[in-house]
């Protein structure tokens, strides 16, 4: 059965490009898209996915927030942060908190997929 | 406006110009205020930014047309000085005041034209036009041989006054 | 502090700055990008706006960012409308002239470059002057140009006359694109910048 994933982040460009490679490989559905982290813990506790990937800066609440805010509902959630930001402190933070893993923006369709495998645990031979 | 001699006016600042001429600005959350003489053919365009200069009134480094209550006296005498044209001689028209990034609470187009209608009041300077408000930007272009105001707002067709 | 000091300073956050930013803006797009255009100086809010004016092509796709921390700056980043079409193409991949529209993703393409390069700007004053800032999201405009300008200046331009200012314009090589960046430093943030690097 396809892993079921949420994307956030307030550009709905970044959503379709992440929504692109995932879809693409054929094994991830994209259950819902996000624009913030308050509609991302929202949607988290509805649909209950496999994996969130997250933006950090977005308006109404922020990724490290809602990053937060899901691991107090679901220790065992899997969050990719997403960012643009190349700095070690914000990423350290996702890191400490909880966050699987991290890419940087701008990113290649490769990284992405090794993001989100890594996060399942799967390698490149051994992805579904 | 073809074969007409374009000059344009930068925010916080005015120009006078005379027949065969156009003035040109474009607007955000600024007021452009157009003052005419139909008798001499001639009129200036301020663009303006604030309401009241305050105390900067009284420094040596005021920009005077940034402000409503010091740029259309300014204007005011320098079309009687330049062009000859009286205030009694003119007829104004304002535009713009359009609130462009949302989030903003202060309704600074708002202010602005009210504090240019209080002056045009107390100068007995008809309005004979207004265009204001919106979320877009406004083109105008104030031509000198008639007087008539060209005006459009972004993404909108061009309408006269 | 000399007025040589503050420009210094300012030449060299611009450099650093715009660099990084047109190295991060090839990659996004995924083709090269020229810096054509790098200055630092002094604009007389009037004549500014009206050069503006003079070379407004009409519509824009712009993203305001404001840069908070130790050192606030402004940030503005716009495309002339048709461009940021074929920067939305580019960006997904799609044939050119794929996209015909200003639709939601025109704007987020112009918005998440703003995003990215506003990052990139914040990260050299992290690893080059170890200078904490980070950018709120963008706020978006599709406008004519001159009144994309105008706002971003207005705020520092009801204080002052004059402005200090970085300014760049990136083409983008392959698609013949041209895109403008605009830095402004807030309040005192040439002083602070200048003081956290030694120069005071």
């Amino acid at each position: 059965m396809a892993k079921r994933i949420i994307t956030v982040d307030d550009a709905p460009i970044i959503r379709l490009m992440i929504k692109d490679v995932l879809i693409e490989c054929g094994k991830y559905d994209v259950v819902a898209e996000c624009s913030n982290g308050r509609e991302a813990v929202e949607k988290y506790k509805e649909l209950r996915p496999d994996l969130v990937t997250m933006d950090i800066i977005m308006p109404e609440m922020d990724g490290i927030k809602a990053l937060e805010e899901i691991l107090k509902f679901d220790p065992s959630a899997k969050v990719v942060m997403v960012t643009a930001i190349d700095q070690r402190e914000s990423l350290m933070k996702a890191i400490r908190l909880g966050a699987t893993d991290y890419i940087v923006k701008p990113f290649e369709a490769d990284r992405v997929m090794s993001a989100v495998q890594k996060a399942f645990g799967e390698s490149p031979e051994t992805a579904p | 406006m073809e074969g007409l001699k374009e000059i344009i006016v930068g925010m916080a600042d005015f120009k006078t110009a005379k027949e065969g001429e156009v003035l040109t600005t474009i607007l955000g959350s600024c007021v452009g205020l157009c003052l005419y003489s139909p008798k001499h053919k001639v009129g200036g365009l301020l663009h303006l930014m604030m309401a009241s200069a305050g105390a900067q009134a009284m420094s040596p480094t005021c920009k005077k047309a940034k402000y409503a209550d010091t740029g259309v006296p300014e204007l005011i005498r320098s079309l009687k000085v330049m062009h000859g044209a009286s205030s009694t001689d003119l007829i104004a028209k304002m535009f713009g005041g359009a609130k462009v990034l949302q989030g903003v609470e202060r309704n600074i187009g708002g202010e602005n034209s009210a504090a240019v209608k209080t002056i045009l009041l107390e100068y007995g300077i008809p309005l004979k036009a207004l265009k204001l408000g919106g979320e877009k930007g406004y083109r105008i272009k104030f031509a000198m041989d008639t007087g008539k105001v060209a005006c459009q707002i972004f993404g909108q067709i061009v309408e006269e006054f | 502090m000399a007025g040589k000091d503050v420009h210094y300073v300012l030449r060299l956050v611009a450099k650093l700055s715009i660099d990084k930013a047109s190295q991060v803006l090839s990659k996004m797009v995924r083709a090269g990008s020229k810096i054509e255009l790098e200055k630092v100086y002094l604009a007389d809010i009037s004549k500014a706006t009206e050069n503006v004016m003079a070379s407004d092509r009409g519509a824009v796709v712009g993203a305001f960012v404001d840069l908070v921390g130790d050192i606030p700056f402004k940030f503005l980043f716009y495309v002339d409308s048709q461009d940021s079409m074929m920067l939305t193409d580019l960006i997904l991949r799609r044939p050119d002239g794929a996209t015909k529209a200003i639709d939601v993703y025109t704007m987020s393409a112009v918005q998440e470059l703003g995003n990215i390069l506003s990052s990139a700007i914040t990260n050299v004053f992290a690893s080059d002057f170890q200078v904490a800032m980070k950018p709120t999201p963008p706020k978006m405009v599709h406008d004519y140009a001159s009144t994309v300008f105008q706002e971003f200046l207005m705020d520092a331009a009801t204080e002052q006359n004059e402005i200090l200012m970085i300014e760049s314009t990136f083409r983008v090589v392959k698609v013949d694109i041209k895109c403008r960046m605009f830095l402004l430093p807030k309040n005192d943030a040439q002083k602070t910048l200048a003081n956290i690097i030694g120069l005071n």
